[in-house]
């Protein structure tokens, strides 16, 4: 059974349309705002009579303040341009001071002449709440995201950091128990060879005077290279773990000191010739134990890779802008590869006999020794001008490290 | 990305003068609509859109660069350098009389006169000073800007509405006017009325015309009649127009005193 179709109503009194409507409506001079008539409607939203608005309010007026600016750079001026506007979003102002959300639409006209803003109002209480809602909610959420990233870039620090660590221990493990292989390899053949000689004495009662005095000197030798090994692993251990070799530089005749040195090494080294040249003179600032020690440590380097039975050459060189010594050895050179590196410890030449091994710690104990001065070592090696390390002593011997 | 693209410099006509006519804070260079092409019959005329508004590139928005005027001012000495020729008369609208102030105070020989339109040299009162604000009323307007990122982005599709009185726009409005970023118009808000140049306004000696709306929120008389005082060579002309945008609302009259000044100034 079909319903019988709404009758249709007859047309509305126009004012009684447009002040009952559920809208607020306003008419207004066009540019200026002023308001030329006013529904119902948008009188109670703003709590005030039409009397107190047509011809004496702006419409603008019923803004608050940032809706009224907001309606000077923006919705004028569109107006103006484009005649018309939709779905802008103001706070308008009640009589008693609250506030309240509405949505505006505008459109420009001409009437009788003049131009005229027709504009509609709708209340926009819950949609606004939902707007700053779903605000709220992007805000939380472009502030979480900017947490994440930032717990993940400090994550992939931390992440590289421990790897770093990890590496740098991994490394030290290994650096230890090479040390430890090279030690007690290298310390059993002096050893050895001092066991050798007190029980050839103790039990051989027969020797010759010749015999004797040559067994106890190679025990000596043997002695003095356990000594220079320990020596060096103290050194070694002082500028890797306890914050850098200490030197006590003073003015001391630099030449007179090597000269000293290169007697004594004459006496260990007895099938080489050990020659000093010298050039200039004056005292320089320098730890007179420790050259000794840089020396020495040369000088066997020099003998151990250099020419069997050749000659090392020892030069000392004092100034007013510092000091240098140099030790020369002909033969084969270092190699490229070994030559960047070959301060760094635990790094040997293959022809080293085995009786004149060491730690491997010689070179980058004289590093450290020079750089205590505040001075520098360097090497030069070739198959025409042999190898020569050299190490630069500032004037004065001043050393930022010298305690 | 050339400066044409950056900042949408559109160029017309031809003259012994150059006018580079900057919008205001809210707007873009369609603005210029009325007077632009009546002055692009005797002069050269230069519009574009500051970086960050109209159909500027988006992409060349930088936040510190553009957190003060002197950021814009920078770019409108770079523009005066490629697209003017001979002696050249800044038109700035709102905000940009103060970037036209600023470029002026920088390089004196660029900006051989400057047309002031609403100028403010301080929005926020400030004791004996009266900007026609205070703070909170900036941060209302901040408010204001932000919530209209929703109906801000409807109010670029106007066809519901049309113009059916004005057919002459109906092409026009398949664009958008005024289009903003809003996170760019709230940033552009913070830096236009929260600026203080009043120090720097005895320093223009360039001749200068403050072109003033007897009814302007933004802008009051009294702004107007305080730089007035302050500046060495500045000429204060009052139109009859209520709201911020004369040149649009009160075309005639802006273009009177805009002539008068044009003329008594001899480049």
């Amino acid at each position: 059974m079909a319903e019988q179709p709404p009758s249709p109503l007859p047309a509305p009194e126009p004012a009684q349309l447009f002040d009952e409507v559920p809208c607020g409506l306003a008419v207004t001079q066009a540019p200026s705002g002023l308001i030329l008539r006013v529904n119902q409607t948008l009188c109670g939203w703003v709590g005030r009579p039409a009397a107190s608005l047509v011809g004496t309010q702006k419409l603008q007026d019923l803004l608050t303040m940032g809706g009224r600016i907001f309606h000077h750079t923006h919705l004028q001026p569109m107006l103006d341009m484009q005649g018309s506007l939709s779905e802008v979003k103001l706070d308008m102002r009640h009589a008693d001071g609250h506030r309240f959300p509405v949505m505006l639409n505008a459109i420009r006209r001409q009437h009788e002449g003049r131009a005229i803003d027709v504009v509609s109002i709708t209340m926009a209480e819950e949609r606004n709440q939902y707007e700053r809602e779903l605000l709220l909610a992007r805000q939380r959420a472009d502030e979480l995201l900017l947490k994440e990233r930032e717990a993940q870039d400090a994550l992939r620090i931390a992440q590289s950091e421990a790897s770093r660590l990890k590496e740098a221990a991994e490394d030290r493990a290994n650096f230890a128990e090479q040390m430890i292989g090279i030690v007690s390899h290298d310390l059993r053949n002096p050893l050895h060879a001092i066991l050798m000689g007190t029980s050839m004495l103790s039990s051989e009662r027969t020797l010759a005077e010749e015999q004797r005095r040559r067994l106890v000197g190679n025990m000596m030798g043997a002695a003095r290279r356990a000594q220079r090994m320990i020596t060096e692993l103290l050194d070694f251990t002082v500028e890797r773990v306890g914050g850098g070799l200490r030197v006590e530089p003073r003015a001391v005749d630099l030449q007179a000191v090597v000269d000293g040195a290169v007697d004594e090494l004459a006496l260990s080294f007895p099938h080489h010739r050990i020659r000093h040249e010298k050039a200039g003179h004056g005292d320089a600032g320098a730890d007179p134990d420790r050259i000794v020690q840089m020396v020495g440590n040369l000088v066997a380097n020099a003998v151990t890779y250099g020419v069997p039975a050749g000659v090392v050459t020892v030069a000392t060189s004092v100034g007013p802008q510092g000091a240098s010594i140099s030790v020369h050895n002909d033969g084969a050179p270092i190699p490229p590869q070994l030559l960047e590196r070959i301060f760094e410890p635990m790094v040997r030449g293959a022809q080293a006999a085995a009786a004149a091994r060491n730690v491997g710690l010689g070179l980058f104990i004289v590093r450290a020794i020079a750089q205590a001065h505040g001075g520098s070592v360097s090497v030069m090696s070739s198959q025409e001008h042999g190898t020569t390390f050299r190490i630069d002593l500032p004037s004065g011997g001043d050393p930022t490290k010298a305690s | 990305m050339t400066l044409r693209e950056r900042n949408n410099v559109q160029v017309q006509g031809s003259g012994p003068l150059t006018l580079v006519f900057a919008h205001g804070f809210g707007c873009d260079q369609s603005m210029w609509r009325f007077l632009a092409p009546r002055y692009a019959e005797s002069h050269r005329v230069v519009t574009f859109d500051l970086v960050g508004c109209g159909m500027s590139d988006l992409s060349a928005y930088e936040p510190a660069k553009y957190a003060s005027l002197s950021g814009y001012a920078s770019d409108v000495l770079e523009l005066v350098d490629e697209f003017a020729q001979g002696p050249t008369v800044f038109v700035g609208h709102s905000v940009s009389a103060m970037i036209g102030l600023l470029a002026g105070l920088q390089r004196p020989e660029a900006l051989h006169a400057h047309v002031m339109i609403g100028p403010s040299p301080c929005y926020v009162n400030d004791s004996d000073y009266i900007g026609g604000f205070e703070r909170e009323d900036i941060d209302s307007l901040l408010d204001t800007l932000e919530s209209n990122y929703l109906g801000w982005a409807s109010s670029m599709a106007p066809a519901i509405m049309g113009a059916p009185d004005r057919p002459e726009l109906g092409q026009e409005l398949a664009r958008s006017f005024c289009r903003t970023d809003p996170e760019i118009a709230k940033r552009f808000a913070r830096a236009t009325f929260l600026s203080d140049h009043r120090r720097d306004l005895p320093r223009l000696t360039a001749p200068t015309l403050i072109l003033q709306s007897d009814e302007d929120l933004i802008a009051p008389v009294a702004v107007g009649e305080y730089m007035h005082r302050v500046m060495p060579n500045a000429t204060l002309r009052v139109v009859r127009n209520v709201g911020h945008c004369p040149h649009l609302s009160a075309p005639g009259a802006s273009a009177d005193a805009i002539d008068e000044f044009l003329a008594a100034f001899a480049p």
